[in-house]
C-alpha cells in the first residue's frame, strides 16, 4: 500500500514538472497582435514577425521556474534563428528594470519585451508562468506549453515541427 | 514373286498410311502459323499510335476547358475583392458618417533630427490614439506613406486636438513635443495632418498640425 501510495505520488510529481498543454483558447486562432517597447529601446510589433516561427515567451523576474526554461528557449533560438526561427520574450514585470535584469541575466540576443500593465498577457489569457505561446509562418497560435518545457524535449520537437512547414 | 508383290503393296500402302496422317497434321500446323500469323499482326496494330488527328482533338477540348475554369475563377476573384471594398465603403460611411467624422493622419519629411518613438493623441481632453511605431513603420513614413492615425466621431462645433510626439531628438537625446489645434466641425468629414519635418535653420524637428481643405 506504502509502495503503491509513493508510486502514484512520483507519478504525480512527474507529471506536474512536464509541460502540459492547457486548453488555451487562442490556440488554432491568429495570434493577437500588440506592440511592446523592448528593454533595448527599440518597438516590436508581433504581426512584422509573419513568415518566421515565433516563440512568445511570458516571463518573469521573480519566477524561479522560468529560469532554467528562458535559458532553453535562448539557446533553442541561437540552434535556428537561421531557419526563421524568432524569440519574443515578453517580462510581466511592473517595473521596466525588472524586465532589463532578465535579459541581462540571458544575455539576450533577442527582444526582452516589457509588458507593465499585463495587456499583453491578458490578450493571451496567461494565468499560470512560465507559459510558452507557438505561433507558426502564418500567425496562427498552435501550441500554448505550461510549465518547464525543458523536461521530455516536447517544445524542441513542436517548434522543429513548425520550422519544417512551408 | 508373291511375297515381293505383297511386300511392295505393303510398302505402298504404308506410304499411303504415312501420307493420310501427314495431311491433318499439316492442315492443323498450317492454321496455327495462320493464327500465329493474324495474332502477331494484331499486336503490332495495337502497338502503334492512334492516328494524330483524335488525340489534338481531345487535348484542345480540355484546354479550351480549362481555360474557361481560368476566366471564371479569375472573375469570381474579382467579383470578390469588389464586394470586400465596397462592403469596406459602406462600413466607413456607417461607422463615421461624413456630418461626424473627424480623421487625423500622420506623415514624415526627412527625419535627421528627430527618431519617432509614438504618437499619444487627446481629443476634446480625452485620450483617443496611442501608437508604437516600430523600425518598419517609421521607414515607411520616411519613405513618403501617411498613417490614419485616429478616426472618430464628434459633434459640430469647437474642438481641441492636442499631440504628443515622443522619440528621440538631436544628439540622440530623449524627445517629447506637443502640438495643438483648435477646429470647428461644419457638416462635411474633417481631415487633420500631423506633420513632423525637419527644421534646418533651428536643426531642429518641426511639428505642424494642418487642416486638409
Amino acid at each position: 500500500m506504502n509502495l503503491s501510495l509513493s508510486k502514484f505520488t512520483v507519478v504525480l510529481a512527474a507529471l506536474a514538472a512536464t509541460s502540459l498543454e492547457a486548453a488555451n483558447p487562442v490556440t488554432g486562432a491568429d495570434a493577437p497582435d500588440f506592440v511592446l517597447k523592448s528593454v533595448a529601446g527599440s518597438n516590436v510589433r508581433l504581426s512584422e514577425q509573419k513568415s518566421d516561427v515565433v516563440m512568445l515567451a511570458f516571463t518573469a523576474s521573480w519566477c524561479s521556474e522560468c529560469r532554467a526554461r528562458d535559458a532553453h528557449l535562448a539557446e533553442l533560438y541561437r540552434r535556428y534563428r537561421d531557419a526563421g526561427l524568432v524569440l519574443l520574450m515578453v517580462s510581466l514585470d511592473d517595473d521596466r528594470r525588472a524586465a532589463q535584469s532578465v535579459a541581462s541575466r540571458l544575455d539576450a540576443d533577442f527582444p526582452v519585451l516589457s509588458d507593465p500593465r499585463g495587456e499583453t498577457g491578458r490578450l493571451y489569457r496567461i494565468d499560470k508562468l512560465p507559459t510558452l505561446v507557438l505561433i507558426d509562418r502564418a500567425g496562427v497560435v498552435r501550441d500554448v506549453l505550461v510549465g518547464d518545457t525543458t523536461r521530455g524535449g516536447g517544445a524542441d520537437e513542436r517548434v522543429r515541427m513548425l520550422l519544417r512547414e512551408l | 514373286m508373291n511375297e515381293r508383290l505383297e511386300s511392295s503393296n505393303e510398302a505402298v500402302a504404308s506410304r499411303r498410311r504415312k501420307q493420310r496422317s501427314k495431311g491433318p497434321r499439316a492442315m492443323v500446323t498450317a492454321a496455327l502459323a495462320t493464327a500465329a500469323f493474324a495474332l502477331s499482326a494484331a499486336a503490332q496494330e495495337a502497338g502503334k499510335p492512334a492516328p494524330q488527328f483524335a488525340v489534338d482533338d481531345a487535348a484542345g477540348a480540355r484546354a479550351g476547358e480549362f481555360r474557361t475554369l481560368d476566366e471564371e475563377v479569375q472573375a469570381l476573384k474579382k467579383l470578390a475583392v469588389d464586394l470586400n471594398r465596397d462592403l469596406f465603403l459602406l462600413e466607413e460611411e456607417l461607422l463615421f458618417p461624413a456630418s461626424t467624422q473627424v480623421s487625423v493622419f500622420v506623415s514624415m519629411d526627412v527625419g535627421e533630427f528627430f527618431a519617432l518613438d509614438s504618437i499619444e493623441l487627446k481629443l476634446d481632453g480625452k485620450d483617443v490614439a496611442s501608437y508604437l511605431y516600430t523600425d518598419r513603420e517609421v521607414d515607411a513614413l520616411y519613405r513618403g506613406g501617411v498613417q490614419r492615425l485616429f478616426a472618430g466621431n464628434v459633434r459640430a462645433g469647437e474642438h481641441e486636438l492636442v499631440a504628443f510626439f515622443t522619440g528621440q531628438g538631436p544628439h540622440e537625446r530623449a524627445y517629447r513635443r506637443g502640438a495643438t489645434l483648435k477646429f470647428e466641425k461644419g457638416i462635411g468629414p474633417k481631415y487633420i495632418e500631423l506633420k513632423i519635418s525637419d527644421r534646418e535653420s533651428r536643426l531642429q524637428p518641426e511639428f505642424i498640425v494642418v487642416e486638409w481643405e
